[in-house]
């Protein structure tokens, strides 16, 4: 620590300049995990909060599947004859209206059986009822001003939704989610706007079929039969709108933001060590262990690296404070601390890539003279 | 206390490069009174201080301090020697550039696994046995040359070692200076148990020795 702390000390500018880039690296490392976590939320929220294990899209079906995928009522109910599997339909579009109020509504229309385990449940207010033609709101949508009592009418359609009840924070596509009955979704997906009320009843199809199937079950030979494809809950985050495409940015960008911190560290420590070489060789001509010399070097590195990460931190927590709710972005003391934890580690790395030259200084040359 | 070098044989370099510099070399030192060894320059008077403080092993022979051969220990073993039991004062070069006077010598402590607060009252002994109280706050680049040496000679000393080895001390000091580092280093002979082996070219040095090695004649005898 003596030598450490005290060469730390003398060319605190040099170090303080290095930290600057640690704590701006670790700063965008900290937001960048937070915009990928809350962007992810934003878009599969409601997916995660479905009380499914699999979902089954029809077999034609290979992006983008909740738009694509049409089921009908024979294949829910084929699924629903499996044994071992409990499956329900549902319906999901993305919509917009406006309440009595004037209040501008985004929503994403999730249709489900009021009697099944998709029921949402409510925070305030009632549940769906079975043929009525209510709607339960997301929490944001309630935040952004539509009451229990409201009623939404879906633009161009017409169709009128009472607003019934609360449920918790849930979003698809960045939308917000309405939960409706299945006959209210399939009137809001397949009408024609202009014919409103007056057409044909609209076909018995469906999104998708959500399905509750305990560990053992083989689902590939029933959707050979029924002609679907069936993923596992989490897997069709990916047919959500954006969710791969968003995931690759920002994963890509936090690659890359790993390559860069232990290479600024490890550049940085390299230029230190080659000049340091007249100071590490009269250090070795003294006796200096070769190891003494190394945890010198990595007090020093450990230090700064260390310092500047949690201030980086800090700021990125300070910048998900100052962002609010108005953006997606969410970064839990856990996702910061593994931020923290990554951060310095990939800084130490670099490190590590100069600490053979710390050890290889030749003390012989103290014996020249001419320095 | 004797260092003894018997048929030691150094060579620098490698293939055509090589060069052979002590051949077969035997000499002794004891403690009491400065010795210097004089030459020309490249005559391998620094060589000869390296080897003797367990930087540089020889291609041969035997290194004796108080009995235990250096050339024969290993890395580790031979940086141990050198932080606990030799004092070596380079040409130049000798101190940490922004570390206090105080802190040079407190570096010996650090090295030895010392708790280096603990050695603060010695190390300022130490300086004003050399001269320089008034500096123990001062960094190298705040010091003159003459002022520069005297602090690493009580670095040097921190440990009392057996051994101090001294290359060229006056060679980048005043003439001025150079009288009373001389002096300073006589004075640490003659008090201190210890061998004192001081190389250099400087007559004000080699004047104030009480034994004058000249490495002409060792390896002319030698050879
Ligand atoms: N690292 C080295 N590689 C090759 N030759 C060297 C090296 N160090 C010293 N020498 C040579 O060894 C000889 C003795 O050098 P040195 O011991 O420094 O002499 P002095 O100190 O008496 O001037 C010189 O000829 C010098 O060029
Ligand atoms: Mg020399």
């Amino acid at each position: 620590m003596f030598l450490a702390l005290r060469e730390l000390r003398a060319a605190k500018g040099r170090f303080a300049l290095m930290g600057c880039v640690v704590v701006l690296i670790a700063a965008l490392v900290g937001i960048v995990s937070g915009f990928t976590t809350g962007l992810g939320d934003d878009t599969v929220s409601a997916l995660r909060r479905l009380p499914a294990t699999h979902i089954a899209f029809s077999g034609d079906a290979r992006t983008d599947q909740f738009a694509r995928s049409l089921v009908d009522s024979r294949t829910a109910a084929g699924w629903g004859a499996e044994k071992g599997v409990q499956a329900t339909p549902m319906g999901v579009s993305i919509t917009r209206g406006s309440t009595g109020r004037g209040v501008p509504v985004d929503l994403a229309a999730f249709g489900v059986d009021p009697g099944s385990f998709l029921a949402p449940r409510v925070e305030s207010g009632a549940g769906l009822r079975p043929g009525g033609d209510g709607v339960v709101i997301s929490r944001q949508i309630a935040d952004d001003g539509v009451r229990v009592g409201d009623t939404i009418v879906i633009d161009r359609l017409g169709i009128r939704l009472p607003v019934l009840g609360v449920t918790g924070r849930s979003s698809y596509g960045h939308v917000p989610v309405g939960y409706m009955p299945l006959g209210t979704w399939q009137r809001i997906r397949f009408s024609v706007p202009g014919a409103a009320g007056a057409g044909a009843a609209p076909p018995g199809q469906y999104s998708a079929v959500a399905l509750r199937a305990g560990g053992g079950a083989v689902l590939g030979a029933a959707d050979e039969r029924l002609g679907t494809r069936t993923l596992a809950r989490d897997e069709a985050f990916a047919a959500a709108p954006g969710y791969s495409g968003e995931r690759i940015t920002m994963n890509s960008i936090l690659l890359f933001l790993y390559l860069i911190a232990p290479l600024v560290v490890g550049a940085f420590f390299a230029v230190w060590t080659v000049q340091r070489q007249p100071e590490l060789a009269l250090l070795r001509a003294l006796g200096a262990a070769r190891r003494r010399l190394l945890a010198h070097t990595l007090v020093q590195a450990a230090t700064v690296v260390v310092a500047s990460t949690l201030v980086g931190a800090g700021l990125a927590a300070g910048a998900g404070l100052a962002l609010g709710s108005a953006v997606p972005f969410s970064l839990p003391l856990t996702t910061l601390l593994g931020t923290v934890a990554a951060v310095t580690a990939a800084g130490l790395a670099g490190t590590a890539l100069t600490l053979r030259r710390v050890t290889s200084a030749d003390p012989l040359t103290m014996l020249g003279g001419n320095r | 206390m004797t260092l003894r070098l018997e048929d030691v044989t150094v060579v620098h370099g490698k293939g055509d490069a090589e060069n052979r510099v002590l051949d077969g070399l035997d000499v002794e030192f004891a403690s009491g009174g400065l010795t210097a060894v004089v030459g020309p320059s490249g005559s391998g008077k620094s060589t000869l201080l390296a080897v003797a403080g367990a930087l540089l092993r020889p291609a041969s022979g035997r290194v004796l301090l108080d009995g235990t051969d250096l050339a024969a220990l290993n890395d580790a073993q031979r940086a141990r020697i050198r932080r606990e039991r030799i004092g070596y004062m380079f040409q130049s070069g000798n101190l940490l550039p922004n570390f206090t006077a105080v802190d040079q010598i407190l570096t010996v402590a650090h090295l030895t696994g010392r708790r280096p607060g603990r050695h603060r009252a010695r190390a300022e002994e130490l300086l004003e046995a050399v001269g320089l109280a008034h500096r123990r706050g001062h960094r190298p680049e705040q010091l003159s040359g003459g002022e520069r040496q005297r602090v690493a000679l009580a670095r040097a000393l921190f440990l009392d070692p057996p051994l101090l080895l001294v290359d060229e001390p006056t060679a980048a000091v005043d003439r001025g200076q150079a009288g009373a580092l001389t002096g300073l280093l006589v004075e640490t002979a003659e008090r201190q148990d210890c061998i004192v082996v001081v190389a250099t070219h400087d007559p004000v040095v080699a004047d104030a020795a009480g034994r004058v090695v000249d490495m002409a004649r060792l390896t002319a005898m030698s050879t």
